[in-house]
């Protein structure tokens, strides 16, 4: 600790002004910070201060995505070798896994760092640490097969674009990781949808893939033609409701276990890093709209209406969506109604951007985004309102 | 009795709590004025190094209205005269004798106060040097004499760590805290008197003083909190308010025609060898009220409460308002991985460390715990805004030069008790935005 310490102290005199490198001073300053906390001190009331930070508010969304990500680690390389004919124990599909997400995750903090380092460097302002879930958030979201070039290209959109134009962490209005996925999903549809993007096969090809179809749960729910027999396709095609809601099937990387990312939304809830109300009334937009479209359906309306609303919940990436992404506290709106309005609007137009939408069978990052951007007039109505409950005093 | 709960706020656990003793301290070698912490005024010294005063001899004067006067705590010498910054007045230090003079003010004895005029007894105040501790709202300044406002609130609460007890410095007080009522029912339309809930013996004792009974934490006692939450209409935010420990002092002049001095004092905080409650008098010098240990290096002597105090030197002197002294570590050290720690003694309002399991009162610094960052809506500076102020958006209309829309958020009703920035993760000093605009405010109009 002494040692780690006395290397930034005499290092320090080159960052600072008139230092060779003061230019480079934020990328000191945030390689610093990561080892310890500054010593600075409050200069005004109040004195002391609470000991949270934006650096360990941002680490607990990390820590709750862990679950995610090793699942997903895992499960990329079990649906990788079940469909290469590949031994299916554990270490084998986990070093599988490994191979593919891990150079997508370095890509992705590599170059969105990257970027945040040139831009604090121009800027003049600190590094920010939502960087370090965008990095993160960013590759879950991505089919496995994505070419690292344009996972690179996907952060370099989602961080520039995305955030740092806006001025950095905190004045962005759009969840970067979403923006970065949302720009390589329009520009290289091709490595974003269809069936053949989500599985990695090897080159190793044996009988075992004869069957195989790779389609998403979403996707066949889009092509299942006859009425009231939406479940039962999907089951057939090896999707029941547990399967999907345990995650062991295709998808993006990081998506595909409800369950986990239950237990994700759980311990954000817990210490309340993320908002349930947005979480619940997301969930509560997908049951009600879910259920409002069973109503309406009838043999000849499109078999997507009579889905049952709880496989909404554990399709696609709702469930990561609802518990990563909504709840990013920067995008979301800041007042307490409008979060359950966001939320449910969100949970809302996902079922209705999947059912009713074939080209997009994805809604959850649409619906987002669209409300990413309505999130500044939902708190500026909810302010309104309760300013004038006030008593006047001018 | 009318019951206003405060919902929000919060309670910080921290060690350093006084104990409820309290103790005479010896008559200090120095007592001092300090008119930069009196806020607003605009002082015109009456005095210079070297001249003779009593206790109750005029210092100074505000510009603004020259009836309102300061008056020398001390008998003795004005030993020196400090300066600060485009010679703002830091202190009158006046060095005391061994018998100290006082000068003589009118006597109101209490049979007389329903029949006097109110002029003749704002006169009388106002020549006694208390006028300014009648402070009006909305912008805490003194109050001025001549408005009749429609409600003076008086505050028995100390939530703030760490203030004086109430229950320490009334005790065997009880008729002049009485009379000192009977006055300010002479100034103003109404007088509320504020209890908190959880005090049994100044509910007790005080019964039919008392109007209003308060629940909440802190700043629930603070009388804007309490006009926040029991005005009706906006004419009550012309209301004033008296420190309850002033009351005494305001009796007390009358009663005896002698400026008085005495103050009952808290000496806390983890880095005070003692932790107390000290019977003083007005202006002590700081290094008088806390005895300065060797390992005193580090150590920031914060006068009048841990939010809303200011720093002082130990050469210093307590100020006309201030009750508090606490001694904090100063903090200037690195943590190492200080964000991934489980920190179960971490004190934090949120729930990201494992501190919220544990209810002991845990030691602070004046760390900053991070670094400034940009708002990132967490929105935990509007759970804890005593008078429901949005401190995010306010925040961001004042620095966009919104006033008006700053005003319509309720930037008058900020309290500024200092929780906003205590809370915030990315250490934005929230609450001085506001205090200083609303102050900016006051100053232009």
């Amino acid at each position: 600790m002494k040692i780690i310490k006395n290397i930034f102290d005499s290092q320090r005199k080159h960052f600072d002004k008139r230092g060779k490198w003061e230019k480079f001073y934020p990328v000191f300053e945030a390689t610093e910070t990561f080892f310890f906390i500054p010593d600075h001190v409050t200069q005004k009331g109040p004195h002391v201060r609470d000991s949270l930070d934006v650096k360990r508010f941002m680490s607990f969304v990390i820590l709750a995505l862990m679950p995610p990500l090793f699942f997903g680690i895992y499960n990329t390389g079990y649906q990788s070798n079940l469909v290469s004919g590949l031994p299916l124990d554990f270490f084998t599909v986990f070093s599988k896994g490994l191979s593919i997400v891990l150079p997508l995750i370095i890509v992705s903090y590599a170059v969105g760092f990257f970027w945040e380092f040139l831009f604090a460097i121009i800027r003049k302002h600190p590094i920010s640490e939502g960087l370090l879930v965008t990095g993160l958030l960013f590759p879950l979201t991505l089919p496995p097969t994505i070419p690292l070039w344009q996972a690179a290209a996907g952060i370099s959109f989602g961080v520039v674009i995305g955030k740092e134009i806006f001025g950095g962490t905190g004045r962005n209005f759009l969840n970067p990781a979403l923006t970065g996925r949302a720009f390589i999903f329009f520009a290289y549809p091709g490595k974003m949808s269809g069936d053949s993007v989500w599985t990695v096969m090897s080159s190793v090809k044996t009988s075992a893939v004869d069957t195989f179809s790779g389609a998403t749960p979403l996707a066949i729910a889009s092509i299942t033609e006859t009425y009231g027999n939406i479940e039962a396709s999907l089951s057939k095609a090896g999707f029941t409701f547990s399967t999907l809601f345990w995650g062991n099937h295709t998808g993006s990387i990081g998506e595909t276990s409800s369950f986990l990312c239950l237990i994700g939304a759980m311990i954000l809830i817990v210490v309340g890093v993320a908002s349930y109300k947005i979480i619940i009334g997301g969930v509560l937009g997908a049951l009600i709209t879910g259920g409002l479209l069973n109503l309406i359906a009838t043999e000849a309306s499109m078999p997507w209406l009579s889905l049952n609303p709880f496989y909404h919940l554990v399709m696609g990436g709702f469930a990561f969506g609802i518990a990563y992404m909504a709840t990013d506290p920067v995008s979301a709106p800041g007042m307490e109604t409008a979060k359950w309005v966001y939320g449910f609007a969100i949970g809302a137009l996902t079922i209705l951007i999947r059912v009713f939408n074939p080209a997009y069978p994805e809604g959850v990052m649409l619906s987002i985004l669209f409300m990413n951007l309505f999130a500044p007039l939902l708190d500026h109505f909810e302010i309104k309102v309760r300013l004038r409950r006030r008593i006047a005093n001018v | 009795m009318i019951t206003i709960s405060v919902k929000k706020g919060y309670k910080l656990s921290i060690e350093g709590v006084p104990s409820s003793e309290s103790e005479e301290l010896a008559k200090p070698a120095s007592v001092a004025v300090l008119p930069e912490r009196i806020p607003f005024i605009k002082p015109r010294l009456l005095v210079q190094t070297g001249d003779r005063v009593k206790i109750g001899s005029v210092l100074f004067e505000d510009k603004r209205n020259p009836d309102i006067k300061f008056l020398s705590p001390g008998g003795g010498e004005i030993a020196d005269i400090r300066f600060g910054p485009r010679r703002v007045i830091k202190e009158i230090v006046i060095r005391t004798d061994d018998e100290e003079a006082s000068e003589e003010f009118e006597v109101i004895p209490e049979n007389d106060l329903k029949n006097i005029e109110r002029e003749k007894l704002i006169k009388t105040i106002l020549d006694g040097g208390l006028w300014p501790l009648i402070r009006g709202f909305p912008f805490r300044d003194i109050a001025a004499p001549d408005d009749i406002p429609p409600a003076i609130f008086v505050s028995l609460g100390a939530s703030e760590p760490f203030q004086p007890d109430p229950e320490v410095w009334l005790k065997g007080k009880k008729e002049l805290f009485e009379y000192g009522i009977h006055i300010l029912q002479r100034l103003g339309q109404k007088v509320h008197v504020c209890v908190s809930r959880d005090s049994p013996f100044v509910l007790k004792e005080f019964k039919s003083l008392i109007t209003h009974i308060y629940k909440g934490v802190y700043p629930a006692d603070d009388p804007g909190v309490l006009l926040y939450h029991t005005k009706k209409e906006p004419l009550e935010n012309q209301s004033w308010y008296v420190s309850a420990q002033d009351v005494l002092l305001l009796a007390q002049l009358l009663k005896t025609g002698k400026y008085p001095i005495e103050r009952t004092v808290v000496l806390a905080g983890s880095s005070a060898t003692e932790k107390k409650h000290i019977r003083t008098r007005l202006g002590v010098p700081l290094g008088h009220l806390a005895d300065a240990s060797p390992e005193n290096n580090g150590t920031r002597y914060v006068v009048g409460g841990i939010f809303r105090g200011y720093t002082a030197s130990e050469s210093s002197h307590m100020g006309f308002y201030e009750t508090s002294l606490t001694l904090l570590p100063e903090g200037k050290e690195k943590e190492m991985f200080g964000f991934i720690r489980p920190g179960f003694r971490k004190p934090s309002y949120s729930r990201t460390f494992l501190s919220s399991l544990n209810p002991s009162a845990l030691a602070m610094d004046c760390n900053l715990r991070g670094d400034v960052r940009a708002c990132i809506n967490c929105g935990s500076c509007a759970k804890v805004c005593p008078v429901d102020i949005l401190p995010q958006f306010t925040m961001k209309c004042v620095l966009a030069d919104e006033v008006e829309e700053a005003l319509e958020h309720g930037l008058l009703d900020c309290v500024e008790c200092g929780l906003c920035t205590y809370v915030c993760p990315s250490k934005i000093e929230l609450c001085t935005t506001l205090k200083d605009a609303k102050a900016a405010y006051y100053i232009e109009k």
